[in-house]
């Protein structure tokens, strides 16, 4: 921290000992692992995600033995039911159960936003190392598609597909993830660019590898730090894109509820049914808060140069 | 005898980290002619580094506990924050080991060398630059009237602390403290500088603190050396003395890793066994005594306190201050 | 050396708005068929007007000759006419226009005068309570659905206080249809959704300042500047300030392009009749020419900002060059 200051090394041999540390070696991923367990706010965060992820998995569980209510069982007896029995959370213009709605809603948001990083990340490190490992004329053409596709406005290009798709779940993250390959191609084309030149690259071509190999084998393991805090930094703004579009009524139809679009036709309805805005934002603001949090926490555990 | 111009007196600075307290700077005490070069030698980590930025009281984020900074009849160490500032850049100059990253990379490098007499002497940009241009010329820059508008990264390394000495040199301190000025350096360029400094204590009488980890540099430049190892004095004296006949074994192995070319039997170098101590957790009694090969038992006792050892030296150092002469092992 | 960069970026964009166009194009003939905007609401159409309809609107055309032509008149500054009203696509996007850019630039202006000061302030009191807020406030400014947070201010300032008989806040459209238009009325329609879009600009850059600030504050140059002597505030707002902005140009630049659509939910949601909204009606109503037009010209605004922000970058960094 300070003595040990930048003075690059010691001329005098007396100090060039080399090999001898106080500290016990450890590998980069367990300083990693260290890291984020030190981390008490952002390993809470990941709990929360990892929470919430099981309640969605387990959604019909909830219904069948919690709230008793199945999300598209509509009761026009109890429309705008405040909060209270046997409705926790109230109910909505249809006196749907606005709790069990919620719990089938992040069913559906954190699988797309799950889906949309994975196509996303597939996507963008093949390109990316394929962009980067052949160089040349395959580069500049992946990496001109890449500019073209990160230069449009990304919400015109949302808009534009769900008219096309009428997005089902899978769809959605198909057009979400349409934009955000683009810059996971362009991180992995430039880590691979930096991690080609090395010595350990060069070897495993000298004994003949196929390049194939070559890449999934040496190059994916040395790309994937970058890849995982870019996916963890990814699924906060992911929901954030579903849920807008969803509200716009450009995602996920109704009846099938998520958290974006039961605040669709909120708008009518908050002068007296305040609860039916209040439940899904912050079902959004919660998760996305805890992602980015524990994005945030796997970015300084991997990278801590570029903690804040 | 000559009066002191800055006197430091059992300095102790420490910087508190998530390891635990760190003395940088344990008791450090010296003094500094006017008009002489003084080196203070030590591996990197020993609190050379530290000593000088508390004199400038710089020392951010450690903290001064203890001791005086006498300069000029006040100490320094407890002027307020603006009798630092004016101390600061017009009577103590600092220049530092990074050309590369020591000039603020948005100013011109005119501007950058006029900024201490516009602060200090409170002159227009004209009169300033003007002074900054011929200072510039004086520490061997070319065509210094136009290199003045140029941005530092148009500058090389060399020319970088050239100027930067420039910029420490316009407002005529009387103290210059030089921070490893040359490590970064090719050595070539080492070479000029130091005859740059070299002829601007000559020329201009500035007394001069040169900080270094090369003892090659200290030879050269210095009247008077001090060595420090893990944050004290542990040698001091004239250097021709010190390097003939060293009085602390850290300094005698010193001397035995690094080549000698003035020596006629090539005995051969002998690095210094084990790393420098860590700050945070210091060996018991004297910090060398895990790499020394002169201890006796008292070393892991008892520290050391700087004695007088031989006609002209001071050392700390249980084994010599006995009257035993360091040789062969 | 200047002009030959700018040359070279300047083919470098004209592929890509050529792709950017043909993406959009692509989608849009994917999406609408041969089907004219409207044409199963009037049954009083005899097939041939639909015919004389379609080859009006060139859908009997192929769509790469459709796009051809389209590109022509691009060139000519011709957008050419909207599918469903017949007026020129930039007669619509110039009616918008103003309206857009009264929003996102109320939001981007506030934006940038209070995050340089809380950046600072966050970046020199850093551990402070008022630094931990703060951070507290912006990493909630990220993780706030901008429809959402409209949504509440709506219901706290325009429903609640209306409710309970307070002065309240208008929380929909541009200014008042009845009596309205003058500027206190601009402004108070104002109010909700700049300062939703404001809000989160405000989060990022501040974050974005403090962090800089703290970067440039441990650099040697600023230890420089200390030895010389000056105040802490020369060091801070002189020689710390200038290298800290530098980045900031780059990440207001990528903004430009958010004039136009970065507020298209914040529109949406307060019926601000802007491009966004322009353009989400629309492309609801398959009225591909309009949209095509606002995405081209939105396309223009991502590119120009990019190289808005890197001549900027040139301009208060003499590090950079152009080769």
């Amino acid at each position: 921290m300070i003595g040990q200051s930048r003075v690059a090394e010691l001329e005098m041999p007396g100090a060039a000992v080399e090999g001898v540390s106080s500290r016990p070696a450890q590998s980069y991923w367990n300083e990693s692992w260290e890291r984020i367990r030190a981390n008490r706010v952002g390993l809470a965060a990941g709990i929360l995600i990892l929470v919430f992820a099981l309640i969605a998995i387990a959604a019909p569980l909830f219904s069948a033995l919690l709230t008793h209510f199945l999300p598209q069982t509509i009761d026009l007896d109890v429309t705008f039911h405040p909060p209270g029995k046997p409705n926790w959370l109230g109910t909505d213009e249809l006196g749907r159960d606005t709790l069990t709605r919620l719990i089938w809603g992040g069913r559906v948001t954190l699988g797309v936003a799950f889906l949309t990083v994975a196509i996303s990340l597939t996507v963008g490190s093949y390109v990316g190392m394929l962009a980067g490992y052949y160089g040349k004329w395959v580069d500049d053409i992946l990496m001109r598609l890449v500019d073209t596709v990160l230069a449009i406005p990304a919400i015109f290009l949302f808009i534009l597909m769900s008219i096309l798709f009428r997005p089902n779940p899978i769809t959605l993250a198909i057009i979400i993830a349409s934009v955000g390959w683009g810059g996971v191609a362009r991180l992995v084309r430039g880590e691979v660019l930096s991690v080609k030149e090395r010595d350990f690259i060069l070897a495993t071509r000298s004994i003949g590898a196929r390049d194939f190999r070559l890449m999934l084998r040496h190059l994916l393991p040395n790309v994937l730090p970058v890849l995982i805090v870019s996916a963890s930094l990814g699924v906060g703004q992911i929901i954030l894109i579903e849920a807008a579009l969803d509200f716009l009524g450009l995602g996920i139809q109704p009846p099938t509820p998520s958290w974006g679009n039961m605040l669709t036709n909120a708008e009518s309805y908050f002068f007296h049914s305040f609860w039916l805005v209040i439940w899904p934002g912050i079902a959004i603001f919660a998760t996305v808060l805890a992602s980015n949090i524990f994005g945030n926490a796997i970015r300084d555990a991997f990278d801590p140069r570029l903690k804040s | 005898m000559t009066q002191p111009l800055l006197e430091v007196q059992d300095l102790r600075t420490v910087f508190t980290t998530k390891d635990g307290i760190v003395k940088a700077v344990d008791g450090v005490s010296f003094e500094l002619l006017p008009g002489e070069t003084l080196g203070i030698v030590g591996e990197s980590g020993c609190g050379k580094s530290v000593t000088a930025l508390s004199i400038m009281r710089l020392q951010r984020p450690g903290k001064i506990l203890g001791g005086k900074v006498m300069f000029k009849g006040q100490d320094l160490t407890r002027v307020s924050e603006y009798e630092m500032r004016e101390v600061r850049g017009k009577e103590i100059a600092m220049i530092f080991q990074d050309p590369m990253t020591s000039l603020n990379p948005v100013f011109r490098v005119g501007w950058q060398v006029a900024e201490p007499n516009r602060i200090h002497q409170g002159w227009d940009a004209k009169k300033a630059m003007t002074s900054a241009v011929s200072m510039l010329q004086r520490v061997g820059i070319p065509s210094a009237a136009s290199r003045a508008r140029d941005y530092p990264h148009q500058f090389s390394g060399g020319m970088r602390q050239r100027a930067m000495i420039a910029m420490g040199l316009t407002t005529t301190p009387q103290v210059l403290i030089a921070d490893e000025p040359t490590t970064a350096l090719d050595v070539t360029i080492q070479a000029q500088i130091l005859d740059l400094l070299r002829t601007v204590n000559k020329d201009f009488g500035t007394a001069t603190i040169l900080i270094t980890h090369n003892l090659g540099v200290v030879a050269g430049m210095c009247e008077r050396v001090i060595v420090m190892y893990a944050g004290k004095i542990v040698e001091a004296g004239p250097t021709k003395d010190v390097f003939a006949n060293p009085k602390h074994p850290y300094t005698w192995s010193l001397l035995k890793s690094i080549p000698r070319l003035d020596e006629d039997r090539h005995e051969p170098l002998k690095p210094i066994e084990g790393l420098p101590p860590s700050l945070v957790d210091l060996p018991s009694g004297c910090a060398f005594h895990p790499r020394c090969s002169f201890k006796v038992e008292r070393c892991s006792r008892d520290v050391p306190a700087l004695l007088r050892v031989g006609e002209t030296q001071l050392a700390a150092c249980w084994v010599t201050q006995a009257g035993t002469e360091l040789k062969g092992a | 050396m200047l002009a030959k960069y700018v040359a070279r970026r300047f083919l470098a964009s004209l592929v890509v708005v050529l792709g950017v166009t043909l993406i959009t194009l692509v989608l849009m003939d994917r999406t609408r068929g041969t089907y004219v905007p409207g044409i199963d609401l009037n049954p009083a159409l005899r097939p041939e007007d639909i015919a004389r309809l379609r080859a009006d609107l060139g859908l009997d055309r192929p769509f790469y000759i459709w796009y051809i032509t389209w590109i022509w008149g691009v060139v000519h500054g011709d957008f050419g006419r909207s599918m469903i009203d017949g007026s020129t696509v930039m007669s619509h996007i110039l009616d918008r226009l103003p309206n857009t850019l009264e929003l996102t630039g109320t939001a981007i202006l506030i934006g940038v005068l209070l995050a340089i000061p809380l950046g600072i302030v966050g970046a020199l009191r850093r551990g402070s309570k008022a630094d931990h807020t703060m951070t507290v406030v912006s990493v909630a400014g990220f993780a706030v659905p901008q429809f959402w947070m409209g949504l509440i201010l709506i219901l706290i300032f325009s429903v609640t206080l209306e409710q309970h008989g307070l002065p309240w806040l208008p929380s929909s459209g541009a200014f008042s249809a009845v009596n309205g238009g003058d500027i206190i009325d601009r402004i108070e329609h104002l109010v909700l959704p700049a300062t939703v879009l404001s809000f989160f600009y405000i989060s990022t850059w501040s974050r974005f300042i403090r962090s800089s600030m703290l970067e440039v504050l441990s650099q040697d140059y600023i230890r420089t500047a200390r030895a010389k002597g000056m105040s802490d505030r020369r060091v801070v707002y002189l020689h710390g300030l200038r290298n800290a902005l530098i980045p900031l140009i780059t990440l207001v630049g990528l903004e430009l392009p958010g004039l136009v659509s970065g507020g298209l939910v914040v529109e949406v949601v307060f019926g601000w009749p802007g491009i966004g909204k322009l353009a989400f009606e629309r492309a609801l109503q398959y009225d591909y020419t309009t949209v095509m037009g606002v995405t081209f010209f939105a396309t223009l605004l991502v590119i120009a900002g990019n190289l808005i922000a890197d001549l900027l970058y040139g301009v208060f960094d003499p590090r950079i060059r152009y080769a």
